[in-house]
């Protein structure tokens, strides 16, 4: 296994004020890793918020308690992987494999986010784990080494 | 994210933002565009020079606020757009639509 570059992990209530500490803990770890060239940067930042802001906008939670978000990046040599939790939540099955942009209304205002996510990063699974629904997206960075 | 509003050129309306187009500013934008077409300014740039962040619900504000123009007869159109703004204009081909302009002189030049 790679030796890992960078690291971070957040949990909190998924309420809008998440994502912008999220976009924090992004631009930490990108400073530590400039090497990562800068449009895989800005491309694996996008599709992490939109599927933390998908969590806060779409998840259902499963009992009374509040859902919480978690989202852990690592970034390894030529590699970058989020895992983002919808903990406490239903059961649920987004369509990423029927994503894709709505070509056919082109003047809809909602329904891109997953295609986006599917166009920004190399593969994205959407799992069970107990009470949590678990997103992983993983971008390759071939240029991505000290 | 606040919004300010120029009406000070004579063929349409400028408004400017700075930070992330989001969830969180993107119902806000909707409102300021509304509220400039409601003014009598159907023709409105947005002037994205210092928006250096969008998601896929500030891609759906900026194409309800284009609705809203062109539902009152007039246009919107969108200027001075960052990298990130323009991958995901190109990722979701709705560059096709909302068409980068340069500056905001250029966006209504033909008006």
């Amino acid at each position: 296994m790679s030796e890992i570059i960078g690291h971070s992990s957040r949990q909190g209530p998924a309420i809008p004020e998440i994502i912008d500490e999220l976009h924090a803990d992004l631009d930490s770890l990108w400073a530590k890793a400039s090497f990562v060239p800068e449009m895989d940067q800005m491309a694996f930042t996008t599709a992490v918020i939109e599927a933390a802001t998908n969590v806060v906008q779409h998840a259902t939670p499963a009992s009374d308690a509040q859902l919480q978000l978690g989202v852990d990046i690592t970034i390894w040599p030529r590699r970058l992987q989020a895992t983002v939790s919808e903990i406490g939540a239903a059961a649920s099955r987004p369509d990423l494999d029927g994503a894709s942009s709505p070509d056919q209304d082109i003047e809809a205002e909602s329904g891109r986010g997953l295609a986006l996510i599917r166009a920004l990063v190399s593969t994205v699974t959407f799992e069970r784990h107990g009470d949590t629904n678990v997103w992983t997206l993983c971008k390759e960075s071939p240029q991505a080494q000290r | 994210m606040n919004f300010t509003v120029d009406t000070a050129a004579e063929s349409y309306a400028e408004v400017k933002g700075a930070g992330r187009l989001n969830m969180v500013s993107a119902a806000k934008l909707r409102e300021v565009v509304s509220d400039v077409v409601a003014g009598g300014s159907n023709h409105v740039v947005i002037n994205m020079a210092e928006m250096d962040f969008m998601d896929s619900s500030g891609l759906g504000a900026l194409i309800g606020c284009l609705k809203i123009a062109r539902q009152a007869g007039g246009d919107l159109r969108i200027a001075n757009v960052q990298s990130q703004v323009k991958m995901v204009l190109e990722l979701t081909n709705m560059n096709r639509v909302l068409t980068p302009y340069d500056n905001v002189e250029a966006a209504f030049a033909d008006v």
